[in-house]
């Protein structure tokens, strides 16, 4: 239980920073975190109490696993998580670059 | 029989072979896209008559569903494979010349960007597994983001930045009610947890629902959710904007079907689903009045008919679909075709204002045509395609008798008087203002083809319905029929 309260606490938080912040780079730390909070929740889906890694060994019989799909799942996620980042931060660069902050409130030449 | 892995496998290795390519010789890389989407478009369509009688499942790795990633190419995928496949190969060769003008760098990003997002979308039709789903998804998200931004502008980056902000928290969303789905089922194929799904009760199954369908509707527009859309159709190249307005939103309607009707098969959403469509087609046409931007106005119009594809669906009749579904391909080559004009128009006049267009009709007269054309299939006038789409939305709406979806149908009218307003403006200003007489100068021959091919195809199925009308039923009753898909993967 305390996982999935770490890991919507986190989504919370992350979700609470992107709607709140001005700053481009701490918008795009709140994706992250969010990102984050959501692996966490994944990975405590497939949790088993006391369970070991899902690695099979000769000679190791029956053991109690934690389920290996939410972690093959959190490592597809983190991959995309990290090319996202990438994105975004290189986006952020060529903002700076145009208007010379990163202040989300002066940047607002496109309109409904 | 080919295999159908081919569809993805093929353009996604030919994508990371671009930059590769490139070092050969610089001008492979722009004539890769052009053929993978025409190698695409032969098997897509020599798959069509074995779908329309069944299925095909493709198991990966030599397990047996539910335990592998599977393929499953029913005759819905293989209808938007085949419009994603058209609609590549035709953009594509208009892009051979269009993305070169002006370029100061090499395009070979372009080139692969544009590979990866159709990489993406063909994913996404053909999967049977709803984590696979989501990962073809971001990479047809990544890769639009990318390209919003491609030309590296101030509103090309703006847009890219809103866009790719959105587009992030959508795929959360979606993530968190995959693991919310694992979590209840243990399974992540789709027909797996559909057969049994009705073991767990309603409230339960909502918050995974409402995540699902807000996270795809980001994608696919839906009306308190496409803030991102008029900005990032409209500082986009135009190549881009008529891939992303003709196929990404579409995939994105798409995944949501696939929730809502085979994934969960839930009936009590479908009058919420045709009330957000009717917002959704009202929202997109008012605004679409009001714009001065033509590429703006084409943008805020596809919101409108997302808004008509989505009511179709929400009609949740047999022909309501079809007629939804008939709606995403008349959309997807009427739009196409539009921001391919609009490209060359904005091009030429250098800029896009819709009053610079005066006299564009005697400058440019073949690609005034086929934007009128465009303009009037969107708007739904006979023999047009886009007459018989929505011909058959609202018989279907009022062929179900209800009150409600009488006041639907006669609001869905309306927002197509507010289009024939703005569309038929436009074509004004194009034949019958006079500009400063300019001398002639058409788009180039490799852009007008593929601009032709899409009138040509317009037309011929806005006469000969039929032609299309036996795969929108199967289409239409593969969404419907849940047990069959069921059983045809398990």
């Amino acid at each position: 239980m305390i996982y999935y309260i770490g890991a919507f606490g986190l989504v919370f938080i992350g979700l609470y920073i992107i709607l709140t912040k001005r700053n481009l780079i701490k918008v795009i730390i709140g994706l992250n975190i969010l990102d984050t909070g959501v692996n966490l929740f994944l990975i405590s889906v497939g949790y088993v109490r006391e369970g070991t890694a899902p690695i099979f060994s000769r000679g190791s019989g029956q053991v109690l696993m934690v389920d290996p799909v939410p972690q093959a799942l959190v490592l597809t996620s983190i991959v995309i998580g990290v090319a996202v980042l990438a994105l975004a931060l290189s986006l952020a660069i060529m903002l700076h670059k145009h208007y010379g902050t990163l202040n989300l409130q002066k940047v607002k030449e496109q309109k409904w | 029989m080919v295999s159908p892995v081919l569809l993805i496998a093929v353009p996604l290795g030919l994508a990371f072979a671009v930059p590769l390519l490139r070092l050969i010789s610089r001008r492979i890389p722009k004539y890769i896209p052009p053929v993978a989407m025409l190698f695409n478009l032969v098997l897509s369509v020599s798959l069509m008559s074995s779908t329309l009688k069944e299925a095909t499942v493709v198991s990966i790795g030599g397990w047996d569903p539910p335990f592998c990633i599977n393929l499953v190419v029913d005759s819905l995928s293989i209808l938007f494979s085949v419009l994603i496949a058209l609609v590549g190969f035709l953009v594509s060769i208009y892009a051979l010349d269009y993305i070169e003008m002006g370029a100061t760098e090499n395009t070979e990003k372009y080139h692969m960007l544009y590979l990866l997002l159709l990489v993406g979308a063909t994913g996404v039709v053909l999967t049977g597994d709803i984590f696979n789903l989501f990962v073809f998804f971001e990479i047809l998200c990544i890769s639009s983001y990318a390209l919003v931004a491609y030309l590296g502008d101030k509103a090309g980056v703006e847009s890219g930045i809103k866009y790719l902000i959105q587009g992030a928290i959508g795929s959360s969303l979606i993530l968190i009610a995959i693991g919310i789905l694992y979590g209840m089922f243990g399974s992540l194929n789709i027909a797996d947890i559909a057969s049994n799904i009705n073991s767990i009760g309603s409230i339960a199954l909502f918050i995974p629902l409402a995540l699902l369908v807000t996270g795809f509707g980001i994608e696919g527009a839906l009306f308190p959710l496409n803030g991102w859309l008029p900005d990032a159709h409209s500082s986009a190249p135009s190549s881009v904007s008529a891939i992303l307005s003709g196929i990404a939103i579409g995939v994105g309607i798409y995944a949501v079907a696939r929730v809502i009707f085979t994934l969960f098969g839930v009936s009590s959403i479908f009058p919420f689903l045709a009330i957000l469509g009717v917002l959704t087609l009202l929202v997109g046409e008012a605004s679409a009045f009001k714009q001065n931007n033509l590429k703006r106005m084409l943008a805020y119009s596809s919101i409108g008919q997302i808004g008509l594809i989505v009511f179709g669906l929400g009609i949740a009749t047999y022909h309501g679909i079809s007629g939804g579904l008939f709606q995403v391909v008349s959309h997807a080559l009427g739009k196409s075709l539009l921001f391919m004009a609009a490209g060359y128009m904005i091009y030429r006049t250098g800029s896009m204002d819709i009053s610079a267009l005066k006299g564009i009709g005697e400058r440019m007269p073949l690609t005034s045509i086929a934007f009128t054309i465009g303009a009037f299939s969107l708007v739904g006038l006979p023999p047009f395609v886009g007459f018989a789409s929505k011909f058959l939305i609202i018989q279907s709406a009022l062929l179900k008798q209800d009150v409600l979806f009488f006041v639907l149908a006669v609001l869905v009218l309306l927002a197509t008087v507010i289009e024939v307003a703005y569309f038929l403006r436009v074509c004004q200003i194009i034949h019958f203002k006079e500009g400063n007489n300019q001398k002639k100068e058409d788009a180039p021959l490799v852009a007008l083809i593929p601009m032709f091919i899409l009138v040509s195809l317009i037309i011929i199925i806005g006469i000969y319905p039929n032609l299309v009308f036996d795969f929108l039923n199967s289409a239409a009753s593969g969404l419907l029929d849940k047990l069959a898909y069921i059983e045809g993967v398990l």
